[in-house]
């Protein structure tokens, strides 16, 4: 078989990436820092919302889940349903990569997790434990791990996971239904759970749509990204855990479903965000939203840096997927008030596809499975999978954290920021606005407000920048935006001019 | 034209800088005063050519005359109310040059008095607002401007119309495309979903094809509506709908189908059944007092000509005509098929366009442009060229390509007859007969042959290189005394082809088929495509496309939703012909059938996830059975054979199931204590032999 193998440059990517991916380029990030590299891409001869779409030739690698075997193999699950096993996908040499069937005939797999020598993966009526018993290479146990959700044929009854919290239980995600065959009613669509003893899913928290990606931060605590849609105005990254409610009233009749843990008052409906946080006590806020369309369209996969170094200065943070807009952005958490909160970056874009699921290798390089099929993205590939490279001789310009204070934030960057720069009039502006919390499909930034800033303070290092500021709102989203801030050597501008801070507690003095 | 109507008033009664009046209209007398531009005709621009100019200012529909094969008209008037704003098209009758810059529609109420121009203006829009409003109108619930964007870019809008603004090109800066087709201001003219209803039926409402028809999913016209009209939000907000066009009274309308009778408005437009005026003699000289006149004049329409295009039809109009269009340029240049295609040397993308021609780059420019139209007459059969015409399925064979070629409804039986006839090459050498079907074989393929298939396609399966067209049924396509002249010579229909000249100065390369003869090997390979049966020798044993799962040396197991067990349904299908479907929930089985296993494409790819079925019609379906039992999951032994696990009620219990020529033998076991399983079912009508041991049990079906 033939694969195609190539590394690209930023520009040479622009060429090669046609009209495509660039008709709205708003951010390209920190794009310099980060070489992309084609482990196999592939074109389908139909758009990806056609019903006679077909693959193109060669494996079908429409990733939908990624997990390591060791000695540097990925295991790669595709949507079509097979696990492969691929070698060598570190290397910059094509022939060095091989393909292996590990397992084959899976209903749409969206996860997949390993777990001693088995691999775990949850299709759509259950958690699937895959064993080689007899170590060839090809798995010869399908073991049920878990079941217990409904699964009416509705083709948007997808089920994502497994994926593992501090404490040590699996989590499962049940998108809701949708289209024919929708039921919403019994089942736990809708809802987040763990796996119990006795191979159960056992529901804990409610109110998601298309809770597509999970992932845990350094601390173990799990979080997930929701899409936008009714009820959902942008993608928000939440914290996953048990009794909480995340805002989707869809899947709410599950709640009177025998081994419901819930039983909730729903929150005031059609009034704005932060209104509709304050009448229920269950019903928290994303940790983070990633505002429409300026980061993101719809947020994927969820996965923590945690590379030493080797994947730039960002370790700690968790970068989320995005399909539509084929890219990878970053969050920056912090916990105010017992919860986390942050900012949000757009960070990598121009992938060849739509952008489903992210996995480090322990080397420090990013693999970024992609798969176009049933929607659409920037990207003019079908599917596929990238290695992420991070170049230490680039090293990004960046606002590397930024925090809430009481009265403003502070901004840490990458490198020395240009003094004059940053004290230019102008160099920042400060709006924040929340949604309406309504079951519209949806929604616009309400309640906009430009807030007015003191004189940025900067450290004697460059490297953090004071911002007091009049007019914080807590719930709202706080959106800094930069106007020609340079590094102090070589005079570089960053990567991403914008930052989006969720303000949902203000810190106290 | 003294009644009093209801909507004139305003106009009427209260001065202009009163606030009552709507500030569009203040707007328009201002704007009508200081801008005055000429039509633009883009084949004009490009060739002038006062004959193009008289064809598409549709000057032939009331005068005769042009040669141009498929005459200029205007938009279809049908459900105007319901896609276009009332405010735009008044501004735009008033004078079209407010509408959109460049509009060829004649001034035709700069011909009638002032003092009865505006009331003749609000009568029409009267009478407009009454035709046939039947259409249903849907939005899409999503849409993604962003993906218009790219479609716009792609599919070959930018041949005629020019790159968004903000738009990024990856060639880098776009030369400024003068000759561009502007664009209405959409905000004003219409509303997302009326914009995507026309994308998406855009040969109703121009007939004529000189905006042609692309055929785009009802999703893509919204995505690329929701781009131009600059909607970035997933869902279109209904607040900018177009609003029902308030009613006039019955006088209003009256008086508006006169005007429109009057002012001869059928002759261009359709939707109107309205009659149509006789043909009137062209006044030659374009001196004062006719429509070439450079101001308007009572009773004719005013057109607002540059000089130059003022001389380019005064002569035309002094020319002796062509009657009929026998090379092709006049209506090549009129309907604008030069912005794409190349056609005697003439045509092709522009400096400015060419960029936004994209595709398949391993191919060269064949990959990415449009094919020539030189002969095309000669080369493509009859039925062809209207079926591409058509836009019927199957016609687009370069699907490399992204420009789309439109589609044409209305005018695919004329334009192919009439390129038939003007191309048609009667002394060209017909191509030989050959009979020997192997040497056509063997030619294409890349034992001992020409190679053909290391860059084509051959139906589903993909070439071995560059991935040319699909070659396979070429002979419904081309004419045969054409191919054999192509492939003597590419090159020469197609300057610049990757296709290598097989057989250079008229002598083949391959001398032990066919006698080393060029003529017959052209002439077998034609023969060997046009039997239709087998396939060139070199593609890997893969039937690559096709996703019938086809059960060889080991089963096959697949997961499915699937009619009558559900969705949690586990296909098996075992080497030799046997096939069992299992209920998941269960772990029991659920449906048995011999033949022809399973069709994995739904299951694999179709977005919808639709329930699936066996691909035989005879499938026989096991009792039921109601024992609480749990599906534990599936072991695979070495030979591939499933082991289904189950729990009943606590007792552990196994099905292990294997094809055995044409057989199917189940053997369910449990463990050790003293409990039993359920009673085994059956599948109906099925006979089976049973043989029982300790805590086993074997049944074997279909064994007689």
């Amino acid at each position: 078989m033939k694969f195609e193998f190539r590394t690209f440059s930023r520009f040479q990517k622009l060429i090669f990436s046609g009209a495509v991916g660039l008709a709205f380029c708003i951010n390209l990030g920190a794009q310099d820092s980060y070489n992309f590299h084609e482990i196999l891409t592939a074109s389908s001869p139909s758009t990806s919302r056609s019903k006679e779409w077909k693959p193109g030739d060669g494996v079908a690698l429409e990733v939908s889940g990624m997990a390591w075997m060791g000695d540097g193999k990925l295991a790669v699950a595709t949507r079509k349903g097979d696990i492969w096993i691929i070698d060598g996908v570190l290397s910059d040499k094509p022939d060095d990569v091989k393909f292996s069937l590990f397992a084959s005939g899976l209903h749409e797999p969206l996860g997949l997790t390993k777990e001693g020598d088995d691999l775990l993966t949850t299709q759509r009526s259950e958690v699937t434990r895959l064993r080689d018993k007899d170590g060839d290479g090809v798995a010869d146990g399908y073991l049920t791990e878990a079941d217990g959700w409904n699964v009416s044929g509705a083709y948007h009854a997808y089920a994502y996971g497994p994926e593992l919290d501090e404490a040590g239980e699996y989590w499962v995600t049940l998108n809701l239904d949708m289209g024919p065959h929708t039921n919403n009613h019994n089942g736990w669509r809708g809802w987040g759970g763990t796996i119990g003893k006795d191979g159960k899913f056992q529901p804990q928290s409610f109110g998601m749509r298309s809770p597509s990606g999970m992932g845990a931060n350094a601390a173990g605590d799990l979080f997930f990204s929701d899409q936008q849609g009714t009820w959902i105005p942008a993608t928000p990254i939440y914290h996953l855990r048990k009794g909480v409610f995340y805002g989707n009233q869809e899947s709410a009749k599950g709640q009177e479903i025998e081994g419901s843990p819930m039983k909730i008052e729903m929150p005031k409906a059609n009034v704005p965000y932060p209104q509709a946080l304050r009448s229920s006590k269950e019903f928290v806020p994303p940790a983070v939203w990633l505002p429409y369309n300026k980061v993101g369209r719809s947020g994927t996969d969820v996965q923590l840096i945690d590379a030493d170094g080797k994947f730039g200065p960002f370790d700690g943070q968790l970068l989320i997927g995005e399909f539509t807009n084929a890219g990878v952005n970053r969050v920056f958490l912090e916990k105010v008030g017992g919860e986390y909160q942050g900012a949000c970056f757009p960070f990598l874009s121009g992938f060849p596809a739509a952008v489903l699921r992210l996995e480090f290798s322990d080397d420090g390089p990013l693999f970024v499975g992609m798969t176009n099929r049933g929607w659409s993205s920037l990207g003019n590939r079908s599917y596929g999978l990238v290695r992420v490279d991070y170049d230490p001789k680039v090293p990004p310009f960046a606002i590397q954290e930024m925090r809430a204070k009481s009265d403003g934030f502070e901004l840490k960057f990458t490198q020395p920021v240009d003094r004059e720069t940053v004290l230019a009039a102008g160099a920042f502006e400060l709006e924040n606005y929340t949604y309406q919390y309504s079951q519209k499909y949806g929604g616009d930034e309400i309640q906009k407000q430009i807030l007015k800033i003191e004189l940025p303070v900067v450290s004697n290092d460059g490297l953090t920048v004071r911002l007091k500021v009049d007019g914080l709102r807590e719930f709202y989203v706080h959106e800094l935006r930069t106007k020609g801030i340079k590094s102090a050597s070589g005079g570089k501008s960053l990567d991403s001019p914008t930052a989006y801070y969720t303000l949902n507690q203000i810190p106290p003095k | 034209m003294n009644h009093p109507c209801s909507i004139e008033k305003p106009f009427r009664t209260y001065p202009i800088s009163s606030l009552n009046i709507p500030c569009w209209f203040v707007g328009l007398l201002f704007v009508s005063g200081f801008l005055k531009a000429e039509p633009h005709v883009v084949g004009y621009e490009r060739f002038d050519d006062g004959a193009v100019l008289y064809s598409e200012l549709g000057c032939a529909n009331c005068h005769g005359g042009s040669a141009v094969e498929v005459p200029r008209k205007g938009p279809n008037l049908a459900a105007l109310s319901l896609r276009v704003r009332k405010e735009w098209v008044a501004d735009f009758l008033k004078d079209p040059e407010n509408g959109r810059k460049g509009s060829t529609m004649p001034h035709m109420f700069d011909g009638i008095p002032e003092a009865e121009r505006e009331t003749a203006i609000t009568d029409v829009m009267a009478w407009l607002g009454t035709r046939p409003t039947k259409l249903k109108i849907r939005a899409q619930r999503h849409t993604n401007a962003e993906a218009g964007s790219a479609m716009y870019h792609e599919k070959g809008c930018g041949a005629c119309h020019a790159a968004t603004p903000d738009f990024i090109s990856p060639h880098g800066k776009l030369e400024k495309f003068e000759n561009a087709i502007s664009h209405p201001d959409f905000r004003k003219k219409t509303d997302v979903k009326g914009l995507a209803y026309f994308l998406g039926n855009i040969s109703t409402f121009r007939p004529d094809g000189r905006m042609p028809h692309i055929q785009l999913l009802p999703e893509e016209a919204s995505d690329i509506a929701a781009h131009l009209w600059d909607d970035q939000a997933s869902v279109p907000d209904t607040k900018f709908d177009v609003r029902t066009w308030t009613k006039a009274d019955f006088d209003a309308i009256k008086r508006g189908g006169e005007w429109v009778n009057k002012l001869n408005c059928a002759s261009c437009h359709d939707g109107l059944s309205e009659q149509k005026a006789a043909l009137i003699k062209p006044i030659s000289s374009g001196a004062g007092g006719g429509c070439l006149s450079d101001e308007p004049a009572e009773g004719r329409p005013f057109y607002d000509l540059s000089e130059k295009q003022r001389k380019s039809l005064v002569a035309f109009l002094k020319s002796e005509k062509q009657t009929s269009d026998d090379d092709g340029k006049l209506t090549l240049a009129a309907m604008n098929c030069y912005a794409c295609h190349e056609r005697d040397g003439i045509g092709g993308p522009v400096v400015e366009t060419n960029s936004f021609f994209i595709g398949d780059e391993g191919l060269g420019d064949s990959g990415r442009l449009a094919p020539p139209l030189t002969g095309v007459g000669h080369k493509l059969k009859l039925e062809w060229i209207e079926s591409v015409f058509s836009g019927t399925e199957g016609s687009r064979v370069r699907d490399y390509v992204k420009t789309q070629m439109p589609k044409y409804p209305a005018q695919a039986k004329k334009m192919a007859a009439w390129l038939s006839k003007i191309d048609s090459n009667p002394d060209a050498t017909p191509i030989a007969k050959v009979e020997d079907l192997e040497a056509g074989q063997k030619l294409l393929g890349i034992h001992g042959g020409v190679n053909c298939i290391t860059c084509h396609r051959w139906e589903e399966r993909a070439s071995l290189g560059i991935q040319a067209m699909d070659i396979s049924n070429l002979n419904q396509r081309l004419q045969p005394s054409w191919f054999r002249e192509y492939l003597l010579n590419p090159a020469s229909y197609r300057p610049g082809t990757l296709m290598p000249p097989l057989w250079p100065g008229g002598k083949s390369m391959v001398p032990d088929v066919a006698g080393g003869d060029a003529e017959t090997q052209i002439g077998a390979i034609w023969n060997f495509i046009k039997n239709g049966e087998g396939v060139p020798e070199g593609f890997p044993d893969r039937a690559s496309g096709a996703f019938e799962l086809i059960p060889k040396d080991r089963p096959i197991i697949q997961r499915t939703f699937l009619n009558k067990v559900g969705t949690k349904a586990i296909l098996v299908g075992f080497p030799g012909e046997v096939n069992i479907a299992i209920d998941g929930a269960s772990g029991q089985p659920a449906l048995v059938w011999k033949g022809k296993f399973f069709d994995g494409y739904d299951t694999f790819f179709t977005r919808a996830a639709p329930f699936g079925d066996p691909l035989e019609e005879e499938v026989f379906e096991f009792e039921k059975s109601t024992a609480p039992m749990r599906f534990r999951g599936y072991e695979l032994d070495e030979k591939g054979n499933p082991t289904f696990l189950r729990s009943e009620d606590g007792l552990e219990v196994s099905e292990r199931f294997s094809g055995e020529d044409g057989k199917l033998v189940r053997t369910i076991r449990w463990a050790e204590g003293g409990a039993e399983p359920a009673k085994p079912i059956h599948p109906v009508g099925v006979e089976f032999e049973t043989k029982a041991t300790d805590r086993a049990i074997t049944f074997t079906y279909f064994s007689k």
